[in-house]
């Protein structure tokens, strides 16, 4: 059972680690990671009524997906592009950051193994089945394996387009288009674009635009 | 009603009967009452772990794969007087706001943004099919987005 309490202790660290992307754009108290994972997972949940999916699969997913920043800590695509000059920062983060097949590649595979290390630090002393488990959705979650790892990949985006626009529409302190341009690209899923097509009406209604 | 068609290349479609196996295997196990070795080995098997207490959802898989296999369409190289048009298999040299970005179009099932792979299912991967070198291509999301086509190449097996 100390492993177990040690486990916790240390996803207990969630819950006060603030979402690096809100903190490169000068977002005051934003919002944590756990409070990410906590709306993500009421989303799967309630937009999985809409599919034929395993709701248990989907639901412990998404409340691991991303354990692993415990150690790893949360990554940007904009890590490597930032000069020391904040000064710099507005104009590169007003851009989605546009990289080649091979570019990505590397940076996927960079992120990859720097989470899964962490991850596997992160569980290494929890009872074996348990382990497994947690490191199987992860694996399924980063790679997209099965027909859930898809679905709480692309949910993962939405629900921070969520939280963009919530911020957004409070001060309009950074530009929208890269939330945006990403889910166009990103999203396949029927029912995460019926719901981003939701959240167009609600927050860019045409008498604004 | 027309039954959908998934498109692989032959890769994904080889990874897809792998899965199949591999789960119609487990199937059989746990009828008999077995642990299947699989569960034992630290192997990455997650398709595995999520069956693992229930059955019902193990054979929704076998029928959802069963019914991939059987409808998958393998994505071919176009005709030659083809290939510079946007299709399934093509990979995109585009330019967005001044920056260069590429991307493969494959079907939802191979799709991984992460590492260039989008999906034709995506609204940016249906508006660039059928578009050829030269077009641009316009996406509207509340942003209005346009993607100059600078490079269509194939690479198929």
């Amino acid at each position: 059972m100390k492993d177990i309490l040690n486990f916790l202790i240390d996803v207990g660290r969630l819950k006060k680690m603030p979402r690096r992307g809100w903190v490169l754009r000068g977002i005051k108290n934003p919002e944590t990671i756990a409070a990410h994972t906590f709306r993500m997972t009421i989303m799967s949940w309630v937009l999985c009524c809409k599919k034929r999916l395993n709701l248990n699969k989907v639901l412990k997913m998404c409340l691991i997906h991303d354990l692993c920043e415990v150690c790893a800590g949360d990554t940007t695509p904009y890590d490597n592009m930032l000069p020391k000059d904040k000064k710099q920062w507005k104009k590169i983060l007003d851009k989605w950051p546009r990289l080649s097949k091979k570019k990505k590649e590397e940076f996927f595979l960079k992120k990859y193994r720097k989470e899964r290390d962490g991850l596997k630090k992160l569980i290494a002393d929890l009872p074996l089945n348990i382990k497994k488990e947690i490191y199987n959705l992860w694996e399924d979650y980063e790679k997209g394996l099965t027909l859930e790892g898809k679905f709480v990949r692309q949910l993962d985006r939405a629900e921070n387009l969520l939280q963009a626009l919530e911020y957004w529409k409070k001060g309009k302190k950074f530009a929208i288009a890269p939330w945006w341009i990403q889910i166009e690209e990103l999203i396949d899923d029927p029912v995460i674009l019926e719901f981003t097509h939701a959240l167009e009406q609600k927050f860019h209604p045409k008498s604004e635009r | 009603m027309e039954e959908k068609k998934f498109y692989l290349t032959k890769e994904g479609l080889e990874r897809i009967e792998k899965e199949y196996e591999a789960l119609k295997e487990l199937k059989l196990a746990k009828t008999k009452g077995e642990s299947p070795k699989v569960m034992h080995s630290e192997d990455l098997n997650p398709e595995y772990l999520a069956f693992q207490e229930d059955i019902d959802f193990l054979e929704l898989r076998i029928i959802e794969l069963e019914n991939i296999i059987k409808n998958s369409e393998l994505i071919r190289l176009p005709r030659r007087e083809k290939q510079n048009v946007v299709d399934l298999g093509a990979q995109v040299t585009v330019e967005v706001d001044g920056q260069k970005d590429q991307f493969t179009l494959v079907g939802s099932l191979e799709a991984n943004p992460s590492v260039g792979k989008i999906s034709d299912e995506s609204p940016v991967g249906k508006a660039l099919l059928g578009h050829k070198v030269g077009d641009a291509v316009v996406v509207s999301s509340p942003i209005q987005t346009i993607y100059r086509i600078k490079k269509v190449k194939y690479h198929l097996s």
